[in-house]
């Protein structure tokens, strides 16, 4: 039963495909790609509606029969209403998301409703997470759905599912969504190799004191920057957001070499290079990256930390 | 979703619906079995109070176990409405106790929904069709409250929201039933447990028993004739015949025979009685009987119309009647003995009387006229406040209190009838009745219950005598004031003479009378009816379909245009574009709006550029602040900010004055 299920959601989903080829993003949702079936309550409300009308024919009472009717055109009447809650919607998504092995990936979605009405409970389906929303008339709503991801890759997906059960929940209607998403899954960051510093070359040891870095001057500021380095003063005198940037072993960009990390299998020496790339980061270090196939030169920052994150990501497997 | 906890006000609102939707099955259930329900209710909702979850699975078991070995002594079956119901009321009980998700609660409402139907089948009332919809509207609305994401929507906006969905169903209801094809009999015999208890007239008749339903208003069952009206003194409605008398009451004896040959002498007369269910087998009609549609019943050997079953729901008989007839037969001997036939060493007085008449007039007929004549001449009085009358009843009534109503003079004239050999029998029914003008039918109350005699002449068969008739006119004591003291008499001896009031309820009834014919007898034959008035050529069950199918497509299809149309774009949109009319036609005009311009601003720029729009400017930008961002009740409309905008031709001005 389940089986059959999944082969005939598999066929169909397939041939949305076939039939709309891809969406670029945002679209509208038309009425001729919202699938409608009922629930399992749905089909126990069509069992008990049987049910009344045959109760009402046998004893012969209009009275049973105007309820009957009543409560299945009730049931075609929501099976619109169900249809509707999902019409015309403008979807969009995220392309591009980040995130680490053995962690969640959080997909964001967003829901448009240019409408008069209210949409409820709209649910989001993608890599086998769910989110639900409601939005409101005229307004927008974003939708996370957490994906838990377990392998390091490039993962594309190529579809997502919009679906409902508003109002009563005795239908479910659906819809497929041909755009295309992807995850970067970046190594697990582990391992237990000191992070490299230029300057201890023949020491071998960083330290991890910041106390003892130099003030160099101010930069701009970037999210991810500790509150402790932003230059509130600067701030408070109505000029643009700084942070102050400290120079300590900062002055010689430090390379992140694979081939440091020898005696190590592919994954682990992701992993210690994912490691490092945060470290790095969190530092404030210019640090450029060195893996087989692929060269990111010295630099810093959020941008630089994705594009190195990414490069992890995407090793050994087939660039998008 | 589906699988989170019940909260305690979701609990609270399904208790509730199922708690109305079993207060419409009060009258017909016994009493215990709501009360499970609302005490599994309370119990559930309290635990549900200090946060706890439903009670473990055993106590469910103990209590099922208790409780359906109780149903099935009081109803021996399950396999019947009410016995159904209480099962169906009882699970909802169980299932509200050991509610924990919203998948429970899914459960109950479906049990709640065909509860409801449940009535509707014993019931016939359009009050409670209105009631049970009214539960079904509150039920869905609580889906409503289920289903959602985030926090649930309140109770008024779920019930608007459902009111909508139930407004927008009715249409295809109303085409459904109208169309729907109707079976002529049921698919499979009904089983008969309806908890009525019998009323109206009964198959024995002590002296006295007729005036207590002398009292009632309640209706016996409606008439309506085809053509012609039979006058009144030919509108008896026949009930059960009583051959067999013990001294005090009179009792039926089983017939064998058919009834026996008629051959009509006056004009016949067509009509359907609408009986309401008396939960006895037999069914009023005209004397005498010669046709009716009605396939389990016939006529047994007195003549009366008599159906297999008891009569547990409103049924309509077609039938004819010929008022005058004439037998084509003898009489069996077996009948004449039977009646015949008085107790022994009862009523002394009273043989001794028919003796003594008897030997006075030979013929039949001259002594049933010597009879009447001492009922009309002899201070006998007709009266609903009868004395009590002791064994010897006929004795006591003839001679000593001499004050009776229609069952007395009925059972003194059939024993005098019998004692001078003339066989004699007790017919009750209905006699008269009431026109209800304003629906062109009668009326036949248990106030028109009436007993009268049937005395067989030879060569003429049994004739009615309706010794009641006899009395005369001044010792008739008619208004029902005469008949108790009591307030509740008075009150309505009061509203009956009262011409306001009864009009009123004449009016009433002839509502209830049209729910009857028009809704509750909505069949095959007001089908084919209604095709006809669709002008569709010789109407069948092929045609109807095809009908319905038009009608339905026809339905839908403006459901879809109804349920799209508030699809359209929001008012919010519609004033983002105005606006950006608005600001096309002023670049055009050469200020362009800037990417960071908000609207007052802008609005500024422009006033300072150009002073000659500065004013319409300024109060469009204003509107248009107003109807995006203020809250929804401020004085200007969309419709007029886009006819505004609409309105607005800025010229382009030919030397840019501000440009230094």
């Amino acid at each position: 039963m389940v089986t059959l299920r999944q082969a005939a959601v598999k066929q169909l989903r397939n041939r949305v495909i076939r039939r709309h080829g891809r969406d670029s993003l945002p679209i509208s949702i038309n009425r001729r790609r919202i699938y409608i079936l009922p629930t399992r309550f749905g089909f126990m409300l069509g069992a008990i509606l049987a049910a009344m009308l045959i109760a009402g024919l046998n004893y012969n009472s209009n009275l049973a029969l105007a309820f009957a009717f009543l409560m299945s055109s009730m049931a075609l009447v929501t099976m619109h209403h169900c249809n509707r809650n999902m019409l015309r919607l403008s979807v969009d998504a995220t392309t591009e998301v980040d995130a680490f092995a053995g962690r969640e990936a959080m997909l964001e979605f967003e829901l448009r409703n240019g409408s008069r009405i209210d949409r409820r409970d709209i649910e989001v389906r993608c890599m086998g997470g769910a989110g639900m929303e409601s939005v409101a008339a005229g307004e927008s709503a974003t939708i996370e759905v957490i994906a838990p991801v377990a392998q390091r890759g490039v993962t594309r997906i190529s579809q997502f599912e919009l679906r409902t059960r508003y109002p009563f929940g005795w239908f479910y209607s659906w819809t497929y969504v041909q755009g295309s998403i992807t995850v970067y899954v970046a190594p697990a960051p582990h391992g237990s190799r000191v992070l490299p510093s230029g300057s201890a070359q023949g020491t071998g040891s960083h330290s991890d004191a910041r106390g003892d870095e130099d003030f160099s001057g101010l930069r701009a500021y970037e999210p991810g920057v500790p509150l402790k380095h932003m230059a509130w003063k600067v701030l408070a005198r109505g000029g643009e957001p700084v942070v102050r940037s400290y120079s300590s072993l900062a002055a010689q960009p430090e390379w992140l070499n694979w081939s440091m990390l020898d005696g190590l299998d592919t994954e682990a020496r992701l992993s210690q290079l994912c490691l490092w790339v945060l470290e790095s980061d969190a530092a404030q270090r210019p640090y450029g990256l060195r893996i087989p196939g692929k060269e990111l030169a010295p630099s810093g920052g959020a941008a630089h930390r994705f594009a190195c994150l990414r490069a992890l990501a995407a090793f050994g497997v087939a660039e998008p | 979703m589906i699988t989170d906890r019940v909260t305690y006000e979701q609990l609270l609102g399904i208790s509730g619906c199922l708690g109305l939707a079993l207060l419409a099955h009060i009258t017909t259930l016994p009493l215990w079995v709501p009360g499970i329900v609302v005490a599994c209710g309370i119990i559930r909702l309290s635990l549900a109070r200090v946060g706890r979850s439903s009670p473990p699975g055993s106590v469910l078991v103990t209590v099922a176990v208790l409780v359906v070995p109780l149903l099935l002594v009081r109803f021996h079956t399950f396999n019947g409405l009410v016995a159904g119901s209480a099962l169906l009321s009882v699970a909802a009980g169980l299932k509200l106790l050991e509610t924990r998700t919203r998948r429970d609660i899914y459960i109950i409402t479906l049990i709640i929904y065909f509860v409801s139907l449940a009535a509707l089948l014993q019931g016939d009332s359009f009050w409670l069709l209105a009631y049970l919809i009214g539960v079904c509207w509150l039920t869905t609305a609580t889906l409503l409250r289920l289903t959602s994401s985030g926090p649930a929507p309140g109770w008024r906006r779920s019930l608007r929201y459902g009111g909508r969905v139930l407004a927008q169903a009715l249409p295809l209801a109303l085409v459904f039933w109208l169309l729907f094809p109707r079976f002529a009999g049921p698919l499979w015999q009904i089983p008969n447990d309806s908890q009525i208890p019998a009323s109206g007239l009964s198959d024995t008749m002590s002296p006295g028993d007729i005036t207590q339903l002398a009292l009632s208003d309640e209706v016996a069952f409606r008439v309506r004739f085809e053509a012609a009206t039979p006058p009144n003194r030919e509108r008896y409605w026949r009930g059960p015949v009583l051959d067999v008398f013990d001294g005090h009451t009179w009792s039926r004896s089983p017939t064998t025979q058919g009834p026996p040959a008629l051959k009509p002498l006056g004009p016949g007369y067509k009509y359907t009685v609408m009986m309401e269910p008396h939960r006895h087998r037999w069914i009023f009609m005209l004397d005498w009987p010669s046709s009716w549609n009605l396939p389990r019943a016939e006529l047994d050997g007195d003549y009366t119309l008599t159906q297999i079953d008891p009569l547990s729901r409103p049924v309509d008989v077609v039938g004819a009647s010929y008022t005058q007839v004439q037998a084509t037969e003898a009489l069996s001997s077996g009948t004449r003995s039977r009646d015949l036939r008085l107790p022994r060493d009862r009523n002394p007085r009273t043989m001794q009387l028919a003796r003594e008449l008897r030997s006075a007039h030979a013929d039949d007929m001259e002594f049933v006229q010597a009879v009447l004549a001492m009922f009309r001449q002899q201070p006998f009085f007709y009266t609903l406040n009868p004395p009590k009358l002791s064994d010897d009843s006929v004795d006591e009534f003839l001679f000593d209190t001499k004050r009776g109503f229609c069952g007395h003079y009925a059972s003194a004239f059939a024993a005098l009838a019998r004692a001078a050999g003339i066989p004699a029998r007790v017919v009750t029914g209905y006699q008269g009745g009431t026109l209800n003008p304003y629906g062109d039918y009668w009326i036949l109350r248990q106030s028109d219950a009436h007993a009268w005699n049937e005395v067989w002449i030879e060569g003429r068969g049994w004739v009615r005598i309706d010794p009641t008739a006899a009395i005369a006119p001044q010792r008739v004591e008619r208004g029902l004031a005469d008949v108790a003291g009591t307030e509740e008499s008075l009150a309505s001896a009061w509203q009956l003479r009262t011409r306001w009031f009864s009009g009123m309820r004449l009016r009433f009834d002839m509502v209830k009378q049209l729910w009857r014919e028009r809704i509750l007898d909505f069949d095959q034959d007001s089908q084919r009816k209604l095709l006809e008035f669709l002008k569709i050529p010789e109407p069948d069950g092929q045609k109807l379909v095809m009908v319905l199918a038009v009608a339905m497509s026809l339905v839908l299809g403006w459901l879809t245009w109804q349920v799209r149309r508030e699809l359209e774009r929001s008012s919010k949109d519609e004033t983002v574009r105005a606006y950006a009319r608005l600001c096309a036609k002023l670049a055009a005009a050469g200020i362009a709006r800037l990417p960071h311009e908000g609207a007052e601003a802008y609005a500024l720029r422009v006033a300072r550029l150009r002073p000659d729009l500065a004013g319409t400017v300024m109060n469009l930008c204003r509107q248009y602040s107003f109807l995006r961002y203020a809250a929804p009740t401020t004085s200007v409309t969309l419709g007029q900010f886009q006819a505004a905008v609409r309105a607005f031709r800025p010229k382009a001005s030919a030397a840019p004055k501000a440009s230094a």
